[in-house]
């Protein structure tokens, strides 16, 4: 490949970004990283083994490079799912920069003699002062519109509700977890009552912010014979008698299906 | 004032002004506020007019048009993005983003998906995904819509190059690009992810490549060849019906270029591979894709029979696409006449273009097949009366609209030749062109579901969540690998974010389960035979309806009509343990009992 500066610079690039996105520990760097491995890299070393260095144009050559990695990625992925170790972070970052390498490769053995002085890309147009703040405001707009999306808005109409779950905690089933998972508007009060058999019960008030979830361990006393019936209850503070949620275990479970 | 106001970075700046608009619009809706759906529109038309009038003009350059046209599909992905944000929505997004689940727990393709069991024996999409969310550690979410993002840009500038070369008209690719814009799906439906949003830019890629290599010189043919045969091979194993598509259309041009006597090589071996590609690869992996379509096209063919004898009454248009009881807010008067007038203006164009593509190009049979889709896409509206045959008619829009897209190119160079009145003119097929746009938008999706639902909420600048949503992320949390029966709606978000084996619909029986407020001999044994201890009972009538069944209800407006008390307390009688219980949504675990 010397003498052809733009299969080096993409070989090395491959490597480089496959070893970021595999090693890297902040997601935003290996993102960066990942995007032209996985969707430019590949297509543009495929379309250089092709096309050889001249004769495609810039808008189709860029065109092609991505649909061409999009393909790779498809294929890649059937084909690494022939070997045992499958599709993974470090298989990815393995193929990835091969299929670039030796597309390269393919590349500077068509090419009929390297690239050398003065670099014939074509000219682009210098842009205007007025229209790069036209752009810039544009992106910035667009990413306004785009945080707006994703940001969470109070939806005062939306019907909130209380959650309650009980699950046991470990194999051995002599204790269990109770949830109260609020997605209420306002903080709500609460009154949760479990019930252990036909004997024991505790209670324990609740107060829950929106969004705000507790969970309660409680411990189910063993029963020589038979099975623990937990009931937990949840009331609220303002209608007392009224059951709001009931969540119900025999515990040890009995595992089949009636 | 004219050329400022046409220039691409003012251009690029109404379309971001436009993206806001519908983003603002959205965040209305989801404030459930019920905001006027015209702040939604007028960006839609901020984004798309001033692009369409500039494609009009005599004056951009061939990288100038392409460039527009990606700005174009960029920023009408982004209202799909705006739309859904952070989270996937769309009744197919659960079911793929389940299969990159699946693909990140076994490292393999090709696991369960209870959903589509044939989905992944189509794993181009997830498997591309993956190299994403592997190499990144970032959501599937975020890199599902980098990679679809990705797949539309290409599909813009193949789709330009494509028609560019064939009509030999840059002003005239612009405007095809443009037109291609208003097929129903383009906005929503298609920019989804799901497999056929990959494998369509792919097919129009395929279809580039071979027009490029029909008039490249023979030492670029084996070039050419490259993107063509790993383009076949890609969507082979990406979408059934789009290699079916792709094999149709070589096998025709195959035949055509014997029939015509074509001096140029004919494509047989490109129509061999398609062919035998999607055949093999349906016989030695996706054998259960037969199961899967097959019902679906005869159910369709029955249908058209029934509803032109009569004996099946035929289907209202601009109805609800989904099954739901709950009554959805109906499309206006207005918009129902846009969407019509579209059609109406789809039908002169293509009227105009297709004497004019006989006229000029009938020597090529690219052409030919172009002129047949754009017969085909008014063909194919009339399924959209018979009841059961309306979503193949959707579907195949899709496809025909790109014939249709290159048949309108001709259609509308009449309005643009040189002479007087031509502002006039340039305004009057941008006007035509918005109609299209907007029509297609209206007749693709919902009204009721144009504006987003919320599904996460703020309070006290917290998060709380939807009831499924909530149910979802418990089992994500703390029932890691289970499996469920439930209604529908809730069955997909717990594939997706909850990553659980959720059965729903009717393969098995699930819905008449969770359904019927009787419990019934045949209902336990089933869920027993398939291995689902955990049983969803919903009360709410949307539960079953897989694009408006995720979200909170709101006080009168939706999600507050409800099944009979029966559907939940016939398993509380059993009884069996009640693991979680939101407001409308009861979790028991059938496995737990006395």
């Amino acid at each position: 490949m010397r003498g052809h500066r733009d299969l080096q610079r993409a070989c090395l690039a491959a490597v480089a970004c496959a070893l970021v996105a595999a090693l890297a520990p902040w997601e935003i760097v290996r993102l960066a990283a990942a995007l032209p491995l996985t969707l430019f890299l590949p297509g543009y070393a495929i379309v250089a083994a092709a096309f050889g260095s001249r004769e495609l144009a810039a808008p189709k050559r860029a065109m092609l490079s991505v649909a061409l990695s999009l393909m790779t990625l498809a294929l890649g992925a059937f084909v690494l799912n022939i070997f045992p170790f499958g599709l993974e972070t470090a298989s990815w970052a393995v193929l990835l920069p091969l299929v670039v390498i030796a597309a390269c490769r393919g590349a500077a053995l068509r090419r009929e003699r390297p690239q050398r002085g003065r670099d014939a890309r074509p000219a682009l147009p210098r842009p205007v002062a007025g229209s790069l703040v036209l752009g810039a405001l544009a992106v910035a707009i667009a990413l306004g519109a785009l945080a707006l999306a994703e940001k969470p808005l109070p939806a005062e109409n939306a019907k909130g509700f209380t959650a309650l779950w009980m699950l046991p905690t470990d194999e051995r089933e002599d204790v269990v977890a109770i949830g109260v998972d609020s997605n209420q508007h306002d903080p709500h009060s609460y009154r949760l009552r479990v019930s252990l058999g036909k004997d024991q019960s505790k209670t324990y008030r609740v107060e829950l912010d929106p969004g705000e979830e507790r969970v309660y361990e409680v411990d189910v006393p063993p029963r020589p014979s038979g099975r623990t019936h937990v009931v937990a209850s949840l009331y609220r503070a303002g209608k007392p008698q009224k059951l709001y949620r009931r969540v119900t275990s025999w515990l040890p479970r009995q595992m089949t299906f009636p | 004032m004219q050329t400022r106001l046409e220039s691409p970075a003012v251009i690029a700046l109404l379309a971001a002004i436009g993206l806001f608009l519908c983003s603002l619009a959205n965040a209305l809706s989801r404030e459930t506020r019920d905001p006027s759906q015209l702040i939604y529109w007028l960006g839609v038309l901020l984004i798309a007019v001033p692009i369409f009038l500039r494609l009009t003009s005599s004056g951009p350059s061939y990288r100038e048009r392409l460039g527009l046209v990606l700005l174009l599909g960029l920023a009408l992905y982004g209202v799909k993005i705006v739309h859904d944000a952070p989270l996937f929505t769309l009744s197919d997004e659960y079911i793929h983003a389940f299969n990159i689940h699946q693909i990140e727990k076994y490292d393999h393709l090709y696991h369960f998906n209870p959903a589509i069991s044939t989905s992944p024996y189509y794993p181009g999409l997830e498997g591309a995904t993956s190299a994403l969310t592997m190499l990144t550690g970032a959501s599937t979410y975020l890199c599902g819509t980098i990679l679809v993002g990705a797949a539309r840009l290409v599909q813009m500038a193949a789709l330009f190059f494509l028609f560019a070369r064939l009509s030999g008209s840059a002003r005239g690719a612009g405007i095809g690009v443009a037109v291609y814009t208003g097929t129903s799906n383009f906005l929503f439906w298609g920019a989804q992810f799901s497999y056929e949003s990959l494998s369509l830019p792919l097919v129009c890629v395929v279809l580039m490549a071979f027009v490029e290599r029909e008039e490249a010189p023979p030492r670029l043919r084996g070039a050419w060849a490259v993107p063509i045969v790993l383009g076949i091979l890609a969507i082979t194993i990406t979408h059934h019906l789009s290699s079916y598509a792709l094999a149709i259309i070589f096998v025709a041009l195959a035949v055509l270029y014997r029939v015509m006597r074509v001096e140029k090589p004919n494509p047989w071996p490109f129509a061999v591979l398609a062919v035998g590609s999607a055949a093999a690869w349906l016989l030695i992996a996706a054998e259960s894709t037969t199961g899967y379509l097959f019902p679906v096209l005869e159910n369709a063919l029955e249908a058209i029979y029934e509803t032109a004898f009569g004996d099946t009454e035929a289907r209202q248009l601009f109805g609800s696409p989904s099954d739901t009881a709950e009554a959805v807010a109906g499309t206006p008067i207005g918009a129902r006449a846009i969407a019509l007038l579209a059609i109406a203006v789809l039908g002169v164009i293509s009227l105009v273009g297709l004497r004019q593509v006989w006229r000029r190009e009938r020597r090529n049979p690219l052409a030919i097949i172009f002129c047949a889709f754009t017969v085909a896409f008014f063909a194919a509206l009339m399924l959209r009366f018979a009841p059961a045959a309306w979503e193949t008619g959707n579907r195949a829009g899709g496809y025909f609209f790109i014939g249709l897209s290159f048949v309108a190119i001709y259609g509308t160079a009449q309005l643009l030749r040189r002479g007087p009145r031509l502002m006039r003119r340039r305004l009057l097929l941008t006007g035509a062109l918005a109609v299209v746009l907007v029509g297609g938008a209206i007749s693709g999706w919902s009204w009721d579901l144009q504006l987003a639902r919320p599904l996460k909420a703020s309070a006290d600048g917290k998060d709380i969540f939807s009831e499924p949503l909530a149910l979802a992320e418990f089992a994500s949390q703390r029932l890691d690998g289970s499996r469920f029966a439930g209604p529908e709606a809730d069955a997909r978000i717990l594939l997706h974010p909850g990553g659980q084996v959720a059965f729903g619909g009717q393969g098995p029986d699930i819905e008449d389960i969770v359904d019927e407020p009787q419990l019934r001999d045949w209902q336990l044994p089933l869920l027993e035979r398939n291995h689902l201890p955990f049983l969803v009972a919903d009360r709410r009538l949307l539960s079953e309806d897989t694009l408006r069944g995720q979200y909170f209800s709101v006080k009168d407006q939706y999600g507050n009509e409800l099944r009979p008390k029966g559907v939940v307390h016939k398993f509380s009688e059993i009884p069996v343990g009640r693991v979680w219980q939101g407001g409308r949504i009861v979790l028991f675990n059938l496995r737990d009992r006395p």
